[in-house]
């Protein structure tokens, strides 16, 4: 069977090609300059300072345990929600359907950032006063306020997620469902060995996609009292003037945030490749970003 | 073998099937011809329950099974089916294809299955292609896998669901020997195709349907040469050009 599709991804450029490697030398040669020499002539300020960056690992570390911590919290939740509503949408059921319907549709409607707000308000109310005392008796409420916000995002990723695994449902054909059924399994054992090994191998590629949209989506927890890696940075930011290093530094702590996120971000979209690679399947290729 | 007593069959307003009855003795090919939209494929998924008759009954080796206490899935374990669209796992392999219902619905260990699904590989012709997914099969590969896929239930009869009608015209030959092998063995079998050859050569008996009712019954050459019915005479004619 041809599996070409009308668009293909183009191989990026060859870096043997003599032009593209001198590009690159270009690139970073000017790189260097502005952040080791212009900047800091034109400043009067140096990017090895120790002092400076020894402050801010402090605050670097802190921020980036946050970061994982609410990633944790709201990674696993989302996907777990995302594929029961994904599922529920695809029921024939009005009472499993007509619900998932209405999440997907609220929590994909909502900014994320207006979700983290209400959550952030109103989020410790929803949990009654009994259970609170009980289980999470240590925490300040605020602390709290922040893990339902976190919550909420991962609420606000599951929307899409049920999407895309609503469309792996979709994409079994009917007549393989028909076949197994011919074959006499029964409805649960289609669904195991059917539909969901078909659902998983055709919704992995957008899910990766999802997944690094909700790691950097963490970072939104900085605007209520989050405690990650862009609120940890401004923090600090926030105290350079009086503690006179140059302002200059906002420069060189942000592009050090943005490298943070990328390189995490590109991490767990690699590792989702390999293991799309490892489950690969002729005629099951998914949507591949 | 295959008892049919007088099977209505509705979708909404549209009356499918309009009181068919007919047996299918042990070891008979029939052969089921008729226009598109006359009822064929319903009635062919009403005896493996696919789909379930509105009234009437259906009979397999004595047991009427289209009633309460029979479950579903034993009865599917009595008929294999075939498709005209193959319908084989996209994410297995043709051994896997072949070896899931063993294993699941029969029980089997992983290696007994296997034993057996690479015996029923060869017979249809395949054992170099076990390892290969659907998807880097041909169309006359995949139908011959799903052959092997139903055959390995060891199922009583074998339902046919116009086999080669989705085929390119270079494979449907190679599916056609292996039913005609199958027809030869003894299989009982229930074959809707507009395969002439297949009729000719294989079927015991041929029965025309039409707007959900069969209107003629007879072998090859009496349904082909010497139709009685004026339908079958103008169905007959445009097949055979």
């Amino acid at each position: 069977m041809d599996t070409a599709t009308a668009f293909q991804l183009r191989e990026p450029p060859k870096l043997v090609a003599g032009i593209t490697l001198i590009h690159l030398v270009e690139m970073v040669v000017a790189g260097l300059l502005m952040a080791f020499v212009i900047l800091p002539a034109i400043f009067d300020f140096s990017l090895l300072s120790a002092q400076f960056w020894g402050i801010y690992t402090r605050f670097y570390v802190t921020g980036l345990f946050g970061t994982f911590f609410y990633v944790a919290l709201a990674l696993p939740l989302s996907v777990v929600l995302g594929f029961l509503m994904g599922w529920a949408r695809v029921s024939r059921l009005r009472i499993f359907s007509w619900p998932a319907s209405l999440y997907v549709n609220v929590f994909r409607g909502l900014p994320p950032l207006i979700l983290v707000i209400f959550a952030s308000l109103f989020g410790t109310s929803l949990i009654p006063q009994a259970i609170l005392d009980r289980f999470f008796a240590g925490f300040r409420r605020g602390d709290i306020a922040v893990g339902i916000a976190a919550i909420a995002i991962g609420m606000h990723s599951s929307a899409y997620q049920a999407e895309i695994f609503r469309a792996g449902f979709q994409s079994v054909p009917k007549g393989q469902v028909e076949a197994a059924q011919a074959l006499g399994l029964r409805s649960w054992q289609r669904m195991r060995h059917v539909i969901l090994p078909q659902t998983f191998r055709l919704s992995l590629p957008p899910l990766g996609n999802e997944v690094a949209v909700l790691i950097k989506d963490t970072s939104i927890l900085a605007a209520i009292s989050g405690i990650e890696l862009v609120a940890k940075s401004r923090d600090l930011l926030g105290i350079l003037p009086a503690s006179g290093f140059p302002i200059v530094w906002i420069f060189a702590v942000w592009t050090v945030v943005a490298l943070t996120y990328f390189v995490i971000t590109y991490t767990v979209t690699r590792g989702l490749r390999l293991l799309e690679r490892r489950f690969h399947t002729p005629g099951l290729e998914g949507i591949s970003l | 073998m295959i008892r049919v007593t007088d099977i209505q069959k509705h979708f909404g307003a549209l009356h499918v099937l309009r009181g068919i009855t007919f047996e299918v003795k042990k070891g008979e090919a029939i052969v089921i011809i008729g226009p598109s939209g006359s009822g064929k494929s319903t009635l062919l998924r009403c005896i493996n329950l696919l789909v379930e008759p509105d009234s009437g009954q259906v009979f397999i080796d004595g047991v009427q099974v289209n009633r309460h206490g029979i479950r579903h899935e034993w009865v599917r374990e009595q008929v294999g089916m075939v498709f005209q669209s193959f319908n084989l796992f996209t994410h297995l392999t043709a051994i896997d294809n072949v070896t899931l219902g063993l294993i699941r619905v029969k029980g089997m260990s992983r290696d007994k299955a296997v034993e057996k699904a690479r015996v029923l590989l060869a017979r249809v012709g395949l054992a170099a292609k076990a390892n290969a997914y659907p998807a880097e099969l041909s169309g006359g590969q995949q139908q011959r896998v799903a052959i092997a896929r139903a055959l390995a239930m060891d199922p009583k009869a074998m339902l046919f669901d116009e086999p080669t009608s989705a085929l390119d015209p270079e494979y449907i030959r190679e599916v056609l020997d292996v039913m005609t092998a199958l027809a030869r063995e003894g299989m009982t079998m229930i074959v809707v195709t507009h395969e002439m050859g297949f009729a000719s050569n294989a079927a015991s008996r041929i029965l025309f349907m039409d707007a959900g009712k069969i209107v003629e019954e007879g072998t090859a050459e009496e349904i082909f040469q010497h139709p009685k019915e004026e339908r079958t005479r103008a169905f007959v004619s445009k097949i055979l050009r």
